[in-house]
């Protein structure tokens, strides 16, 4: 196997026209494939030093301010990133329990994105903060909501010769609550069993003015549930409120049964997540 | 102290097994049909290395027709195939041997192999391969899949269940366990010009290895060498052959090259020895002030393909199932049962982990329906010195239960246990459990556990110690090495260890049964004294000293009590042979005495006579909305006879607790059919630093007469101790009784759905 | 390909396939102070540090290694003056069996070099990803806050008679 390391999207999209040739990112994932036989390929090509993927800042976006995020950062710098800290906090929380720190420096958030597992622990956030994705190729840019970038689990709406580029989440409104829960078999490099992604707009006095849910590993990929946001809609989270919701969250949810989890333990505690918003 | 190996490891410079391997080395590596296939049950019709070979770097490809010997391998019963030639009986049975010259070619080698297996009907379930129509696991053999059955009895506990005033009867069951040893199986070999297998090998057993490769390769045992480095962590698992049996093989097909083969994560979850597995059926019987009158159970262990180390383990178990309590009825009936499940032999515990939820969850659930406080009945019926134990051996050794008691109780976690369950915070529930536990020390009746230690005066004047048991991690070397230097009054460095091997050490049995410091230890006493009786004769000529009383041993030389006037202990060794420089002593340690006869079925083993004990304490909160439980504080409070090194002491403590709380809460190894689910430790997890509180380790007073320094070895109580005293918290925190392990979210959530009540005791 | 980068402070410049996993070249190189307890990325044994970042090499291609600097924990120090964090394991009881050492080793030093002055929980987040089956880790805690101190002046790394937990 040919490892190259392209210096600018040019020569990345050079060499991504080579056949057989996969990108390589973080390799957290990657390598774990290979090792078990799959994905083997010819070439990889190491997105690590194409500058124009890296970098985190404020962007004007179609819709006002945005955060870009290059996708080629490493998880630990989304997650150490000030403005991340203090703009996108659902965001952070997550990065915060992913894999262990290694995992973080090497692993990086288009890695995450683009491995799409039912599971991935930034998913829920980036779909609650209702993020675009820069997809590029040699024929330009094309921008793509997160929701339907992901297909399915391990599968994008990526075309063989494009790569992501950047994530750009519009800034929540100033005094949004964003919270995030994962739930996992021990407390790092655990695969999440269920996540609730949540943001929340109240108004002076305590109603919810707008709720955006995401769950993870309750689904194929990302999953919302939009009747359980509408039915916090003009409500405070109270627990009676809150349970109302999750009630409809148990109703409409399809998990499935694996080895982390039956189905019916993450039909369960997919609704009650939401009562954790009680603490807000 | 500073273990004199620490900062070796610390900086990297430690070797192990694999790492000493030469570089020409040949590579070899195992093909295990029913792994991918998921057949644990099977015919093999045919093996088809035709591919294989055809991988360039591919040099032989081995099957059962090219084992010499039985081809039959085992610790006690020797029933397990090197390379299986009819049958496999379990996923990771093994049906060929693949040499390879680099690590690449193995891999495709490996991959490239093919076998038709026809599937046989498979039994799984214990209890199930006790039917009288059950699949045979080893066909033809007579007592089918019932590899032993035992029965431990004492009085009449079924007269005296009768007549108990209260009776609590319950079920209970333990799972597989996975050692999970950072260090994976693994060693090298090579058949040298002179005839000898020259292995190096990370193994609890050296000397006993060279008699199992002996056996199944047809070998003289003799000339098989055998050295054990320090080990990446052992627990049991690599007691008994793992990778020996094949790697010699491999060396006899080398053409003399040195041939290394190392177990990958995967492979050492497919083919490495497992905890058993065990079925749990109880009855405990007390009067109404708490005093125990009477324990019957039955106990099934699930030993997998081949017996390995099964009956000792059930054995064991059934010896610890009603605890350190006095109890005047007894009865205990065991079966140790054969499946197509992976092969179940030696985990730290050794058959008292699975027992030990059992009896201190009956335990806890008397207290509760007598509105006893849990610690009054572990003190009221805890066993003293001089108390006859549920076998019948009337304890004449050191018995520190009610010492570990003391302290447990005087610890806040106890006196705050009422604040602590109060404190909850929303969404959650706390508790506090207690549990009482005893492990025993050394092999039992029947078996020799016997040490023998090799002290040489060195020609620079230095000491060399010769183990002959492997260091896992528990620090003997380090320790063997300090007593030395205590004994011979020399500086520490002036002692210098070798570890086991089987040319330059004595036999001194395996690292296990908490046995190693005691036995050994013992062993190196007796040694270290008459090196010094001797040296003082051998310099008196020199020192123009008439008596050895006027003599003594002082760091680096050999000096007159009365002026000082001292001879170079380098000058010393010059003046004798080699022989006259060494010193080797031996020790065996007692056994019960006048054993009693309540134990039928036993080959060996039972009883025995040195018991550690402890009480651990665990503080949880459950999430009511997820069911996750948190060990947010742990107690464990050891009897160990004197502390001769608080640091070893309190690293068994809590490693062994760490292990346990990953068998109570974290590690659920699944199987299906035969077929292991959790193949990585992406799926089998192991607790992390995130996951595990401070375990507390304290130390109850105590001597033990008869040990090195007044020690008993306290390598296996630990581990024993988590289970019990998580689910006695589960219980405290919500009223709910969890006997099936581990305690998954899962089965907490489901079962706080079917009701569990905060504060309440069920 | 041709590989140049440095090991431990030696520069070297060799011949080595680009897709051969780190963990497996840095062995051979003689770094057998790097393990491989997975190969999967989930025990942390094959620890090394790569420009000063804590990553896993069992999940890093040879070719990954060019132009960094590489250290192991053989690299963090000598037996004559081992690193802080090594000398405050062997001292406070921190290493049973030794294999997940040095990529404990590893994960302490990162952490004391980004924070020299950190939590017990801080200490427990750096070495989350670096599993033990021996310690329990607790002394692995006590001893990466008492390498603090020490890197700070505060205390002699010297011998500790046990003590049990914190």
């Amino acid at each position: 196997m040919n490892v190259t390391f392209p210096t600018s999207l040019a020569e990345l999209f050079a060499s991504l026209a080579e056949p057989g040739a996969r990108v390589l990112a973080g390799g957290t994932d990657l390598l774990v494939r290979l090792r078990s036989g799959r994905d083997a390929s010819p070439a990889l090509v190491s997105l690590e030093r194409v500058p124009e993927l890296r970098g985190i800042g404020l962007a004007d976006g179609p819709a006002g301010q945005t955060l870009r995020l290059g996708a080629a950062s490493t998880l630990t710098e989304v997650l150490e990133h000030p403005l991340v800290h203090e703009l996108l906090p659902v965001l952070a929380r997550a990065l915060a329990v992913l894999g262990s720190p290694p995992i973080r420096n090497m692993g990086t958030l288009g890695g995450n994105l683009c491995t799409a597992s039912p599971a991935g622990d930034c998913l829920p956030p980036l779909a609650a903060l209702g993020a675009e994705l820069e997809l590029a190729s040699a024929r330009g840019l094309r921008r793509l909501p997160l929701e339907a970038f992901l297909l399915g689990p391990g599968r994008t709406a990526l075309v063989p010769d494009e790569v992501l580029a950047a994530v750009c989440v519009p800034l929540p409104e100033p005094g949004t609550l964003q919270h995030f829960e994962k739930v996992g078999r021990r407390n790092a490099l655990a695969i999440a069993v269920v996540s609730l992604a949540a943001l929340l707009r109240l108004d002076a006095s305590g109603r919810v003015m707008d709720a955006r849910l995401a769950w993870g590993s309750v689904a194929p990929t990302v999953w919302r549930c939009p009747e359980a946001e509408a039915a916090l809609a003009g409500r405070r989270l109270t627990l009676t409120a809150l349970g109302r919701a999750a009630a409809i969250v148990r109703r409409r949810v399809r998990p499935i049964d694996d080895i982390r989890a039956s189905a019916g333990y993450r039909r369960e505690v997919a609704g009650n997540l939401l009562l954790r918003l009680a603490e807000l | 102290m500073m273990r004199a190996d620490a900062l070796d490891k610390a900086l990297g410079r430690e070797r192990y097994a694999l790492d000493l391997a030469p570089a020409d080395c040949l590579w070899a590596g195992a093909f295990r049909p029913g792994g991918l296939s998921g057949v644990a049950h099977g015919r093999i019709v045919r093996i088809d290395a035709t591919a294989a070979l055809a991988v360039p770097g591919v040099v032989r490809v081995l099957t059962a027709a090219d084992v010499p010997g039985t081809n039959l391998q085992g610790i006690m019963h020797k029933d397990q195939p090197v390379l299986c030639g009819d049958v496999i009986r379990h996923a990771g049975d093994p049906a060929a041997l693949v040499l390879a010259k680099s690590a690449q070619a193995l891999r495709a080698g490996l991959a490239a192999m093919r076998a038709d297996i026809a599937p046989l009907p498979g039994v799984f379930d214990p209890v199930l391969a006790l039917k009288k129509d059950a699949p045979l696991v080893h066909a033809g053999r007579a007592g089918g899949n019932l590899l032993l059955g035992a029965e431990i009895a004492k009085g009449d506990a079924a007269a005296a269940l009768k007549a108990a005033p209260v009776v609590v009867r319950r079920e209970f069951s333990t799972p597989v366990q996975e050692h999970a040893f950072l260090e994976t199986q693994g060693g090298f070999a090579q058949l040298l010009a002179d005839g000898t297998l020259d292995m190096t090998v990370s193994t609890q057993a050296p000397f006993r290895d060279r008699f199992e490769i002996g056996h199944a390769l047809g070998l003289d045992p003799m000339r098989v060498r055998v050295r054990s480095p320090y080990l990446g962590g052992g627990f049991g698992g690599k007691d008994g052959a793992t990778v020996q049996c094949l790697l010699a093989l491999a060396a006899l097909h080398s053409g003399g090259r040195p041939v290394r083969m190392s177990w990958d994560r995967e492979e050492s979850i497919l083919a490495g020895y497992k905890r058993h597995a065990v079925r749990l059926r109880y009855a405990l019987g007390a009067e109404r002030d708490g005093t125990l009158t009477a324990l019957s159970c039955s106990l099934v262990y699930d030993t997998g393909a081949y017996a390995h180390l099964g009956v000792e383990v059930m054995e064991l178990g059934m010896e610890h199932a009603a605890g350190p309590y006095r109890i005047p009825n007894v009865r205990v009936t065991g079966r140790c049962v054969y499946t197509n499940n992976p092969i179940a032999g030696a985990f730290r515990g050794f058959g008292v982990a699975q027992v030990s939820p059992a009896f201190e969850g009956l335990m806890d659930e008397l207290a509760a329906k007598l509105g006893m406080d849990p610690a009054a009945l572990r003190r009221k019926n805890a066993l003293r010195r001089g108390d006859v134990n549920p076998c019948g051996v009337r304890l004449t050794s050191s018995v520190g239960l009610a010492e570990c008691l003391d302290v447990m109780e005087s610890h806040e976690f106890w006196t705050g246990r009422t604040r602590w369950r109060a404190d909850a915070p929303r969404f959650a529930r706390r508790g506090t459990g207690m549990a009482c536990v005893c492990d025993s020390m050394g092999y039992g009746r029947g078996l020799a556990d016997m040490a023998i230690a090799k002290v040489e005066l060195a020609e620079d004047g230095g000491f060399v110690v010769y183990s002959g048991v492997s260091d896992m991690g528990q620090g003997n070397a380090a320790a063997f090495a300090k007593l030395a230097a205590q004994e011979l009054n020399q500086e520490p460095g002036a002692v210098h260890l070798v570890q086991p091997d089987t040319a330059l050490c004595h036999p001194s049995g395996s690292s296990s049964a908490g046995r190693t410091t005691y036995t050994f230890g013992n062993a190196l006493l007796r040694a270290c004294a008459a090196m010094r009786a001797k040296l003082l004769v051998r310099a008196a000529l020199p020192l123009l000293a008439d008596e050895a009383a006027s003599l003594e041993l002082a760091p680096g030389v050999v000096r007159r009590k009365d002026d000082g006037r001292s001879l170079p202990l380098a000058a010393l060794a010059r003046f004798l042979t080699r022989d006259d420089r060494i010193c080797v002593a031996e020790f065996l340690m007692p056994v019960a005495q006048n054993p009693p006869n309540t134990g039928k079925g036993f080959a060996i083993g039972f009883p025995h006579l040195f018991f550690a004990y402890a009480a651990h304490l665990a503080r949880v909160e459950i999430d009511e909305l997820t069911g996750r439980v948190r060990v947010c504080d742990y107690l464990a409070v050891t009897d160990g006879g004197r502390v001769l090194d608080r640091s070893c002491f309190d690293q068994q403590a809590q490693g062994g607790a760490a292990q346990g709380l990953g068998y109570a809460l974290f590690e659920d190894f699944r199987l299906e059919r035969g077929r292991i689910l959790t193949r990585d430790l992406s799926t089998y997890l192991l607790p992390g630093a995130l996951d595990l509180p401070d375990i507390v380790s304290l130390a109850a007073a105590g001597n033990e007469e008869t040990g090195p320094r007044g020690l008993k070895g306290v390598g296996e109580v630990g581990f024993d101790g988590a289970a019990p005293a998580v689910a006695a918290a589960i219980a405290d925190a919500c009223g709910l009784r969890l006997r099936h392990l581990p305690f998954t979210p899962e089965r907490v959530l489901a079962a706080l759905r079917r009701g569990g009540k905060a504060g309440r005791r069920a | 390909m041709r590989l140049c980068f440095t090991l431990n402070g030696q520069a070297l410049d060799i011949e080595a396939e680009a897709d051969r996993r780190a963990v497996d070249l840095l062995r051979e190189l003689g770094a057998l102070d790097v393990k491989e307890g997975c190969g999967t990325g989930e025990c942390g044994a094959c620890s090394v540090l790569v420009d000063g970042t804590h990553k896993l090499s069992c999940l890093m291609l040879a070719a990954q290694l060019q132009g960094r600097e590489v250290t192991t924990a053989a690299g963090l120090g000598a037996p004559e003056s081992p690193h802080p964090v090594q000398a405050a394991f062997a001292a406070h009881g921190a290493v049973q069996c030794g294999f997940c050492t040095p990529g404990m080793a590893v994960a302490a030093a990162a952490l004391l070099a980004q924070n020299p002055d950190p939590s017990r929980e801080d200490a427990r987040r750096a070495i989350s990803g670096n599993l033990c089956r021996c310690t329990g880790y607790v002394k692995i805690v006590d001893a990466v806050l008492h390498a603090a101190r020490a890197a700070r002046g505060e205390e002699e790394n010297g011998d500790d008679n046990g003590g049990g937990a914190t």
